[in-house]
């Protein structure tokens, strides 16, 4: 991903890119004024304001603004492939320090079923699935009904891992072979599921209102991104199609992150611990376009032509 | 084995109980034999839309705890035999029922009837996934409102999720006139939000609100209503006739578009 690394350096150049962009623009009033629209209002109006507070955040908290939702992608379910398995890992019943969010079994298995729906291009049919069930607490009727929705997607459970002796027993009983996990072993697996959910994430589907995508790499969405859907990535953001929904890119802080689309029309964007609304006036034409963060600790947006040259 | 839909909104009081009674009685009309569910447990609406209410012995809930037959608690409409309901009970709430039973009796319903339309009740909880359990397809029923377009879009994913991957969309009281001015989202504002087939665009119309009050679906009424007219265009179209659509892509003058429409094929 050819994001330009070096703060210092990338601010440089940006600089005169976006004063270019602004220059028609009366910097008091940004509203009202056509094609440029998108740029003008996200920068200019009202905008500011919010950044001004979460940077105040910022200098005071240290490292971690408080308004900024949890990123942790464990508190979702996550699927990936390795070595010809698929991978499903579930949200640890534990809450996490700082996060009130627990998710209930039934969101549990909407999550399952929407990303095996919309990720399905990256595993064949009859994958052996390994199932990572970390500290969470599963009865036979909850195995059974995961096993169902994989066999929905012609997908096979291989082997279920966890760390609840419980929840062992209930998977032996179903008749799946299962690996209880001791504390030790689960730092590894932990520490190397991390390491192998790095990659992109790809999604083919429209992600409607109440989908939340979180995921630790660069997600790449085939599709619209509807309002009130959700993407939180620790990297870039691609969506193609329209992006109308919230985005959070670089969410573990990494203010070099973008977000690129080819119609942005996003209700709030978020970049590192950065906000900024999105234009309340639909501009009459779209192009590709990208939002990154400014010297100035702004979020602006211009045109893909014109990013891709800095 | 019959077709089970499921009518649902997300957003409440946009239509789905109207649009649910109308169907099913414009689809008996085409003597199809239909079976209309309330799946409204506690705040039983579909039984008064069709003017049931004095009929209602048994409920659904009956029928599960095996204090009655299913077949002693579907009422037949007094119009057409070939309409029955299978009233909620108004006693209990959604959480009474889970969607293992409703499968239960939605699977026996469909082995003897041609349609099957579910009345979802409004939400995501425990009474919509009651509702959605055993259908195979959707029909998303929406007004040009923010709102309502956004909780259908929510409900639209979470069918998907839950592996019912048919669904048409009908965008309920629609005012050309404000559309035309731009104070009304227009159909393909919604439509192209929604991204499912349309199925029909129903228009306000103040015959429903009497055809309600008096318990006495609109598509009956002997004199032709705009709304009537495009529920029973709904009920073809559902039965997999081709039906004209209104010309979408005209916005400025979409009331006489609608006024040709209906004209043509009256």
């Amino acid at each position: 991903m050819p994001i330009p690394k070096s703060e210092a350096l990338s601010a440089e150049m940006l600089k005169p890119e976006l004063h270019q962009s602004r220059s028609d623009d009366p910097m008091s009033d940004g509203s009202n004024l056509g094609p440029k629209v998108a740029e003008a209002v996200l920068t200019e109006t009202e905008t500011p304001e919010i950044d001004k507070k979460i940077n105040e955040n910022e200098v005071s908290d240290s490292n971690q603004p408080p308004k900024m939702p949890p990123s942790d992608p464990n508190l979702q379910v996550r699927i990936k492939t390795e070595k010809g398995n698929l991978w499903i890992s579930l949200p640890g019943e534990l809450k996490k320090e700082g996060s009130t969010i627990s998710y209930a079994w039934s969101e549990i298995i909407q999550q399952i079923q929407q990303r095996l729906s919309g990720d399905s291009r990256s595993w064949d049919p009859n994958t052996p699935v390994r199932i990572l069930a970390n500290d969470r607490l599963l009865d036979t009727t909850q195995i059974q009904e995961l096993t169902n929705i994989l066999l929905q997607s012609n997908l096979s459970l291989k082997r279920f891992y966890t760390k609840r002796r419980q929840t062992a027993v209930a998977v032996a009983t179903c008749g799946f072979s299962v690996e209880q996990q001791t504390a030790q072993q689960a730092l590894i697996t932990e520490a190397s599921t991390k390491l192998l959910v790095a990659d992109p994430m790809y999604i083919q589907m429209t992600l409607r209102s109440g989908t939340e995508i979180r995921h630790d790499g660069s997600v790449i969405v085939m599709g619209d991104m509807n309002p009130g859907s959700v993407v939180i990535a620790e990297g870039d953001i691609l969506v193609w199609g329209k992006l109308r929904g919230i985005v959070h890119a670089g969410a573990g802080g990494n203010a070099g992150s973008i977000v690129m689309t080819t119609q942005m029309q996003p209700s709030q964007i978020r970049i590192a611990d950065f906000v900024a609304r999105g234009p309340s006036n639909v501009p009459a034409q779209f192009f590709p376009e990208v939002a990154y963060v400014t010297s100035q600790g702004k979020i602006s947006i211009t045109q893909a032509q014109n990013f891709t040259r800095l | 084995m019959g077709r089970v839909i499921v009518i649902t909104s997300g957003k409440g009081g946009v239509g789905k109980t109207t649009t649910t009674a109308n169907i099913g009685m414009a689809l008996a009309q085409r003597n199809r034999k239909v079976v209309v569910v309330d799946a409204d447990f506690g705040l039983r609406n579909l039984d008064l839309l069709l003017g049931l209410e004095n009929r209602v012995v048994y409920t659904a809930v009956d029928v599960l705890s095996g204090q009655c037959r299913l077949e002693q608690a579907l009422v037949k409409d007094k119009r057409r035999g070939n309409l029955v309901l299978l009233p909620a009970a108004q006693n209990r709430t959604k959480d009474s029922v889970n969607p293992a039973q409703m499968r239960q009796l939605i699977s026996a319903l469909a082995k003897v009837f041609d349609y099957v339309l579910v009345d979802s009740p409004a939400g995501i909880e425990m009474g919509f996934q009651n509702a959605i359990a055993a259908a195979t397809e959707a029909i998303v029923v929406t007004t040009p409102e923010i709102s309502a377009v956004r909780d259908a879009d929510r409900v639209i994913g979470l069918l998907e999720a839950n592996n019912i991957k048919k669904s048409g969309l009908i965008i309920n009281r629609i005012r050309p006139k404000m559309v035309a001015v731009n104070d009304m989202m227009s159909v393909d504002d919604v439509t192209e939000i929604l991204a499912i087939p349309l199925l029909g665009v129903v228009p306000d119309d103040e015959k429903v609100i009497v055809s309600t009050n008096k318990g006495e679906p609109l598509v009956l009424s002997g004199t032709p209503t705009q709304a009537g007219t495009a529920f029973e265009n709904i009920a073809r179209r559902l039965d997999g006739e081709k039906v004209e659509f209104l010309d979408l892509t005209v916005k400025d003058d979409l009331l006489s578009k609608i006024k040709n429409f209906f004209t043509k094929s009256i």
